[in-house]
């Protein structure tokens, strides 16, 4: 009890960094679902169109310009102001219908339409439609030559629509919250754990002090078991705290069968940070090495693993290096959990292969930490 | 006397050197036994292997009558351990060091409560339990050092040069918290460079030198090994080689060492050779600032028994 305790007393000396961890993790991952729901909201979009009609507003130019009002959204500007409000992005298309282009294009000349654009997406949208009309319009031409009946083909043309069944039964936006933040607690776990756990261990593993226990009347192996109980504990409520805030960030999907394997694989990589922790600390006893050892190794294998930036992202090669690493396998199946659709032995494999990895990862640090104390 | 510890021919070797030679001695019940002698003479080696820290090839220990090893719990319970080291939790108060180390002997929380409240008087850390290591001085840490190895009142005590860069402050607190644990029943083996500490502490001395006794008995037994009775030193004085030649000439003078304006005589005999020597002075017209008579210390022991000094 008193090693349990005075654990307790040294952790308490050394509380700041975890909580600033945390707050690193409720910023950060209250921050993304925020941005996530802008992203994932599905808000029809209309660009911003200038158009400069220099043609008598009547026949195919009058329906052309009602089209597009319909599609986007008609800016009013003077012409001198085109440039400085496509500069701004006040204007995202302007689109310049010549002089007898109504005329023109019912002769079959093919009058071309000017434009200019700010070149982004808005833009392209606004260049699709355009052309939509344009090609449907070109198309009808060919084989009816009146223009009250081609502007009729061209209405039923365009109004025809698909309808969009989303198949997916998934709840996509709280599952990459919660992936998004359970890819964030690879860092706040493997940080919290390898710096409290090495600094804990290299108080305890300080020469002299080491010296006066194995004097002591307490069984040394007992007493190193009790340390390594008391870290165990000190990680368990780490992961907990982490589970816990999940909970309260991303709500009811944390309550599915995904939110279980969330939860399940942290807990498992909460074992393997551990691991790691117990190891690094028989290889570092200088407390000053300690911050630095957090810094390369959490957030070394946080960003390349994928945890603050997609994997898909990351260069192959990268990649290729992360699978060495614990992390990778971890943020992997939190990865596989986001679209895992149906729940059965052959969707559930990849993940039970990564989690079997960790698991290897943990019983080859513990081997390795072993050893080296063994050593020592 | 029941004796507590037994070391018989205790050998071991680092690195093809021999650390301790063949070592034999006992420890009796509430003495405190001096082990003295230069750096490498074999001090610590010696504690460390009385503690089970260290194998050694030859030889046994018993404690209680039992043979030590590193499992012998049941031993080791009753041993308190002060190192040279200071060995302290940065991360923890005062009274939070002795808790943890005193924890390590006494599970009763009450118990240790008392206790630790006896090694803080004893040492006069009362008024710094809410203190950290960091916000002491050198002085009060050793203090701490010792309340730390001592608050679970064992029977046997090492002390591994306690009041090493000690201020003087600290250092009467320390010896007076000594005699306090001897007073308590205490077994203690002391071990340092301070022949006044051994003087006034120490029943018993063990001179060691390149791990082997080269002498042992009471201060007293180990002074009458020296082969010199008096020792007198005058300060600035200004002496000619003739005159030297005249003092070595006077009666039981065994030797004379004149550096830098100091002179220093040693006796081979007598016990009252300052007076002559006073007279000697005069008559022949010799000025000095200061004179002064020493009875041998245990240094002239050790420089007479090994041909170099306790600090080498």
């Amino acid at each position: 009890m008193i090693v349990f305790k005075t654990v307790l007393k040294i952790l308490n000396r050394c509380k700041m960094p975890i909580f600033i961890y945390t707050i690193f993790l409720v910023f950060f991952g209250g921050f993304n679902m925020k941005t996530q729901d802008d992203a994932l909201g599905f808000n029809a979009s209309k660009p911003d169109v200038f158009i400069v009609n220099e043609d008598i507003d009547k026949g195919i130019t009058k329906d052309f310009i009602l089209y597009m009002n319909e599609v986007s959204h008609i800016v009013s500007l003077k012409k001198e102001e085109v440039d400085d409000a496509l500069f701004y992005r006040d204007v995202n298309y302007v689109i310049y219908i010549p002089k007898d282009f109504g005329k023109d294009f019912m002769l079959g000349k093919n009058p071309q339409l000017l434009v200019k654009s700010t070149g982004d997406y808005q833009a392209s949208l606004a260049s699709m439609q355009v052309e939509k009309y344009m090609r449907l319009a070109n198309l009808y031409l060919d084989i009816n030559k009146n223009e009250d009946a081609l502007l009729a083909l061209v209405h039923e043309n365009l109004e025809q629509q698909a309808d969009i069944v989303l198949a997916t039964t998934l709840d996509t936006s709280s599952l990459d919250k919660a992936t998004f933040y359970y890819n964030f607690t690879n860092y706040c776990i493997l940080a919290g754990c390898i710096y409290v756990i090495c600094l804990v261990l290299s108080s305890f593993r300080k020469d002299v002090i080491l010296k006066r226990t194995s004097v002591s009347g307490m069984n040394i192996k007992k007493h190193s078991w009790y340390l390594m109980i008391s870290n165990s504990v000190f990680s368990l409520f780490l992961w907990f705290i982490y589970v816990l805030l999940s909970f309260l960030l991303i709500g009811k999907a944390m309550f599915s069968f995904h939110g279980l394997i969330y939860i399940l694989n942290s807990l498992l990589f909460t074992f393997c940070a551990l691991s790691i922790a117990f190891f690094i600390s028989s290889l570092v006893r200088n407390k000053e090495a300690v911050n630095g050892i957090v810094n390369v190794i959490a957030l070394g294998s946080s960003f390349l693993c994928g945890a603050f930036v997609p994997a898909e992202f990351l260069p192959k090669f990268v990649i290729n290096i992360a699978h060495i690493l614990p992390s990778y396998w971890f943020i992997q199946t939190n990865e596989i959990v986001k679209s895992l659709e149906v729940i059965n032995f052959s969707t559930l494999k990849p993940i039970l292969i990564n989690s079997l990895v960790l698991f290897l990862f943990s019983l080859l640090f513990i081997g390795l930490s072993l050893k080296k104390n063994r050593r020592v | 006397m029941k004796k507590i510890i037994e070391v018989e021919h205790l050998t071991k070797t680092y690195r093809q050197k021999r650390a301790v030679d063949d070592l034999s001695f006992q420890v009796y019940e509430g003495e405190i036994l001096g082990l003295l002698g230069p750096n490498g003479s074999g001090k610590s080696t010696t504690i460390n292997c009385i503690l089970s820290l260290l194998s050694f090839e030859h030889g046994s220990i018993k404690i209680f009558g039992e043979k030590m090893h590193p499992n012998n719990y049941a031993v080791k319970r009753n041993i308190g351990v002060v190192f040279q080291d200071v060995a302290l939790f940065d991360e923890l108060t005062v009274y939070d060091n002795i808790d943890y180390f005193c924890g390590l002997y006494i599970k009763d929380k009450t118990m240790r409560k008392e206790y630790i409240l006896d090694a803080l008087k004893l040492v006069g850390l009362e008024e710094f339990v809410k203190f950290y290591p960091k916000q002491l001085s050198g002085g009060l840490l050793r203090r701490l050092n010792i309340a730390c190895g001592i608050a679970h009142k064992p029977k046997i005590i090492f002390l591994d040069e306690p009041t090493v860069a000690v201020d003087p402050q600290s250092r009467n607190n320390i010896l007076s918290g000594i005699e306090h644990l001897r007073k308590n029943g205490a077994t203690i083996i002391y071990t340092t460079h301070y022949m006044e500490e051994v003087e006034i502490l120490c029943d018993r001395i063990i001179i060691l030198d390149k791990g082997k006794i080269i002498a042992s008995g009471t201060s007293d037994n180990l002074k009458s090994l020296a082969n010199i009775e008096e020792k007198i030193t005058v300060e600035d004085v200004d002496m000619s080689d003739k005159k030297l030649e005249k003092i070595k000439d006077l009666k039981n003078v065994e030797n004379v060492l004149y550096c830098n304006n100091t002179l220093v005589i040693t006796y081979k005999k007598g016990k009252n050779n300052l007076p002559t020597f006073i007279d000697f002075l005069k008559s022949e017209k010799i000025n000095y600032q200061k004179i002064f008579s020493e009875r041998p210390t245990l240094n002239d022991v050790f420089l007479e028994l090994t041909g170099k000094e306790l600090r080498d």
